[in-house]
């Protein structure tokens, strides 16, 4: 490969590399050796295999005796430069500690609170992530289009993964599981005389070989081969066994809720982690399910979740348009269409809306991003206006600095080095700040954070940090080292309009900020307050809900339990209590069937005493009551039922409910079941003789004497189940528990937000009254009043609070609007909570600016002329 | 100066110096110990040896010519000094007596 005719040269940042460190006076020496070699090699190898092998032996001269020293007269600059610049720095600290104090504790309050965002939004991103095949695990959606658009839901047939397996080649693998809370999910399972409580699932013996649970026994491939197989987690191995050696092959029992059937112990998996969305403590053969459940061998039944992988290198997108219609042609699925959703992206993105993704819990990290980020402005902001601010102290020192040749590159350097240097100090602070809060902080979230902080976290969390400093670095530097040195040793530069704009600008723009967090604040934690305190059309006080499955003893159960002391009523139902209540159908019909057979409505099955004991107000007719025969054939209503079916004198008549005539008998007012994201919706009330929920209302009194006594009874009636009550109050806040936490959140940060806003104008308020303390002093001896010199300091402060509320109200009517359209019971935004939000921001910069302002016009003018 | 020792490598490159006498320079003196050790050798690991000795008094070394084929960069011919000389002869005695001092068993 020899090209005379033109030089090739080894790649330049090699050279430039060998050149940084080799000694000066080997140089030339080293570097002529080098490209000789260089020049052999080219005729030898090819140009690429030269150069690397250049770079190869650049990297070998890394010698003590070739390399330049660190430190004598041949020392590599930069370093010496960095020490220097460093220990101006360490000396401007000392000497304005004021200001330096107010950097540090804005910069150090201003970093934590986002990293704590940071840990919060990694902890929310790393949830379902550990799965090995992850990037090719998906979990299959069932879209079902209803009047009022398509319903989507991870629910699909039981049949589905045998037959991707069978039809579809891009399938890897497939698994049926059973739906969280499906058939047989929760039961006693015993193992000799132990006997535990628990909730599992059931899945295709492909699972573990999908999923990535670990396995402490058993082979992933293997450990669900047999139908009687089942998989326990470690604390439930330990329960049942006192142990994990040695149990495989054992035999455990399941009670008539898990199939009455005896499994063989087949392997152990580690306790789940909070970082799985899917929690269970053991793992059936789906198969055994298939064989107990009849109805799960239908193609119209949806009870499982489908999880398939793809082969490698299989488009999703084609995919996805392929599956579309996998089902149409099943029996009974002439609607349903399908599509794929990667597994890992569930939990934060699991909303649809008409059959389109449509966001889910990704909302709040987003919000929390954006909020980490303002408040990292914001502490920025208050670092750029301080240091602008003290250019006149620095203007001598780049004045005389320039005159002795020092280039701006390296004024440039001096003052990055002192926001670096900063920003250190600043991380050191923070990470402290940071462990106080953190118990705090996952009290609040629910979460663990900071408890396995990996390398790869912390560094992210310190380039985090350091590119904070170099932004809050980059604008102080660049305009403090572009003044003219005549200017400034003359005398003439005072301070140029334009940088007063920007500053002015800056500080506008951190007020705009935290308004934007106040009326934030405002809207969220009354929206809460209301969601929480909202009229569900029903008294949820002093109610509690539990659960008996002992069906034969029910009605003497609820006589005892009405009868017992402090208890007020006592209903039954299935499905929950009356805030977990869901699902709604279609099916009901008046006049002519085609036109409202298809209308949804809400149709919970209730027993005796429901209306009563929720307090729920009856409009007209009569409740459910023991004193009639056959209620069963009939219905109860709610107004916005009523109003739907549109017959007058409703009461009394009849509709059809599928194909049994059922009559009305009586409207209650509009009552919530669901949570108030959904509309009001029309609710129709069948009756059933007997149903596993129970409700009791009790005395507000003596509450935990009466739950004991009623713990008493339930125990008297030969439960297979303890007892586990909770007050429906408590289910109800439960709901809206992300909104919960957002808006403590949301409060904290806000006041993070303006207390670095308001240390800048504190600083800033006080670097002006220092300025102008000789122009107070002559304008106070020619007569001016406190009061006037007052308005003369706060005035700009003001003008820049107001500009800012000027911009930040409609942004934030804008924003907070768009927060309330998730709801379908928002409340209503008023101007007024705005114009707190704008007046609190105004009188907090007062109060902040007030205290110098004041310290300034009361000055004795004597005092601070006199010096001249 | 303490009395300084002469390592296994820098004698060889010590040597390889006083054999190309007025072409002893980096790259020839790589050269030449790579055909006769048969085995890579670094611009580094020779340019290192070549310092320390000169360092240490056994070599001496100008600047010779500049060529194309380095970029226009000078050469920098060494020589060993007297002293390397003496000390060389030395190492060399050292080893012939003990040679002879070996039992005749282990060269088969």
């Amino acid at each position: 490969m020899n090209k005379k005719n033109q030089h090739i040269a080894p790649t330049r940042w090699s050279i430039k590399l060998l050149r940084t460190f080799v000694k000066k006076e080997f140089l030339e020496e080293i570097e002529g050796d080098m490209e000789e070699v260089f020049q052999e090699n080219l005729e030898k190898y090819s140009v690429k295999k030269a150069r690397e092998l250049y770079h190869r032996e650049v990297i070998k001269l890394l010698r003590p005796v070739l390399v330049k020293k660190l430190s004598g007269d041949l020392k590599l600059n930069q370093l010496g430069m960095l020490k220097h610049n460093i220990i101006l720095s360490l000396r401007g600290f000392k000497r304005y500690k004021t200001s330096f104090l107010i950097n540090l504790i804005g910069l150090s309050t201003g970093l934590s609170a986002s990293l704590l965002i940071f840990l919060w939004i990694n902890d929310e991103m790393s949830v379902d992530k550990f799965h090995k095949k992850d990037a090719r695990l998906y979990q299959v959606m069932q879209h079902d289009p209803r009047p009022d658009g398509i319903e989507t839901d991870t629910g699909s047939p039981a049949l589905l993964a045998k037959a991707l397996i069978a039809e579809m080649p891009e399938v890897e693998s497939a698994v049926t599981v059973n739906n969280r809370g499906g058939v047989g999910s929760h039961g006693i399972i015993s193992a000799g005389d132990q006997s535990i409580e628990t909730t599992g699932t059931y899945a295709s013996s492909d699972f573990f070989n999908i999923f990535s649970y670990p396995l402490l026994a058993g082979q992933p491939e293997s450990v669900l081969k047999e139908q009687a197989d089942i998989v326990l987690s470690e604390s439930l191995a330990l329960a049942l066994f006192g142990s994990t050696e040695d149990i495989i092959g054992k035999l455990v029992k399941g009670n008539r809720h898990l199939m009455n059937k005896d499994y063989r112990v087949s392997g152990i998996f580690k306790d789940l982690t909070r970082h799985s969305t899917a929690q269970f403590d053991f793992v059936i053969n789906y198969e055994t399910v298939f064989a107990n459940v009849d109805w799960l061998n239908e193609w119209n039944a949806d009870g499982t979740n489908t999880y398939l992988t793809l082969k490698e290198g299989t488009n999703a997108q084609e995919f996805n348009e392929k599956i579309k219609n996998f089902l149409l042609d099943k029996p009974s699925r002439e609607n349903d269409q399908l599509s794929i959703q990667q597994y890992s992206s569930r939990y934060l993105y699991g909303d649809y809306v008409n059959g389109v993704q449509s966001g889910g819990r990704i909302g709040y990290v987003r919000l929390m991003g954006i909020v980490a980020l303002f408040i990292l402005i914001v502490a920025s902001i208050n670092f750029m206006n301080l240091s602008t601010a003290q250019a006149s102290r620095k203007m001598k020192e780049v004045g005389v600095k320039k005159v002795f040749g020092v280039s701006r590159k390296s004024l440039v350097a001096q003052f990055m080095t002192e926001a670096i240097l900063t920003t250190f100090i600043a991380v050191i602070a923070a990470s402290f700040l940071m462990s106080l809060v953190l118990p705090a902080m996952n009290e609040i979230t629910g979460k663990q954070l900071g408890q396995n902080l990996s390398l790869n976290l912390v560094l992210m969390m310190l380039a985090i940090a350091m590119v904070t400093g170099l932004i809050a670095g980059i604008y102080p530097s660049f305009y403090l080292s572009q003044f003219k040195p005549i200017a400034i040793l003359s005398g003439k530069l005072k301070s140029t309009f334009g940088d007063l704009w920007i500053r002015k600008g800056l500080v506008t723009m951190q007020f705009v900020i935290s308004i934007l967090f106040i009326s934030g604040f405002m809207v969220v934690s009354k929206q809460i307050d209301f969601l929480q305190n909202a009229d569900m059309g029903y008294n949820r006080d002093n109610i509690i809900h539990f659960v008996m499955r002992n069906r034969a003893d029910q009605k003497p159960f609820l006589e005892s339990l009405k009868n017992t002391p402090g208890v007020i009523n006592a209903t039954y139902q299935y499905g929950g209590s009356i805030v977990g209540l869901n699902g709604s159908g279609s099916g009901f019909s008046w006049g002519d069937p085609m036109q409202n057979e298809e209308i949804q409505f809400r149709r919970p099955h209730v027993g005796y005493d429901f209306i009563e004991t929720l307090g729920i107000e009856l409009l007209e007719g009569r409740t459910f009551s023991p004193e009639f025969a056959n209620e069963q054939n009939t219905l109860i209503i709610n107004e916005a039922a009523a109003k739907i079916i549109g017959l007058d004198d409703i009461v009394g008549r009849t509709i059809m409910d599928g194909d049994d005539e059922k009559q009305v008998i009586g409207i209650v007012k509009n009552f919530k079941i669901k949570s108030l994201y959904e509309p009001m919706e029309p609710c129709i009330m069948r009756f059933v003789p007997q149903g596993w929920d129970i409700m009791v209302k009790i005395e507000p009194e003596a509450q935990s004497e009466t739950i004991n006594k009623i713990e008493a009874l339930y125990n008297s009636f030969n439960p297979e189940y303890p007892l586990v009550s909770t007050f429906i109050d408590d289910e109800h806040r439960a709901v809206y528990i992300a909104e919960q936490r957002v808006g403590t959140l949301a409060k904290y940060f806000t006041v993070v937000a303006i207390i670095i806003s308001c240390l800048g104008l504190f600083g800033l308020a006080a670097f002006t009254a220092e300025r102008k303390i000789k122009e107070i002093g002559i304008r106070k001896i020619l007569g001016s009043s406190v009061f006037e010199i007052i308005k003369l300091l706060s005035g700009d402060f003001s003008k820049m609070v107001l500009a800012a509320i000027l911009i930040a109200l409609p942004l934030s009517y804008i924003m907070a609007a768009r927060w309330l359209e998730n709801f379908a019971y928002g409340i209503e935004l008023k101007w007024w909570s705005f114009a707190i939000a704008g007046a609190s921001a105004l009188l907090i910069a007062w109060i902040t600016v007030g205290f110098q302002t004041f310290k300034a016009a009361t000055v004795n003018p004597a005092e601070c002329l006199r010096n001249e | 100066m303490k009395k300084t020792k002469l390592g296994e490598f820098e004698e060889l490159v010590l040597m390889t110096v006083v054999v190309l006498q007025e072409e002893a320079y980096g790259v020839e003196i790589k050269r030449e110990l790579e055909d006769r050790l048969s085995e890579t050798l670094s611009v580094g690991s020779i340019q290192s040896a070549l310092k320390r000795m000169e360092e240490k008094g056994f070599l001496t070394s100008e600047f010779g010519e500049a060529t194309q084929k380095r970029g226009g960069k000078r050469k920098r011919i060494y020589s060993a000094t007297p002293y390397a000389h003496r000390v060389l002869k030395e190492m060399k005695d050292v080893r012939s007596q003990l040679w002879a001092a070996m039992p005749n068993v282990a060269t088969s």
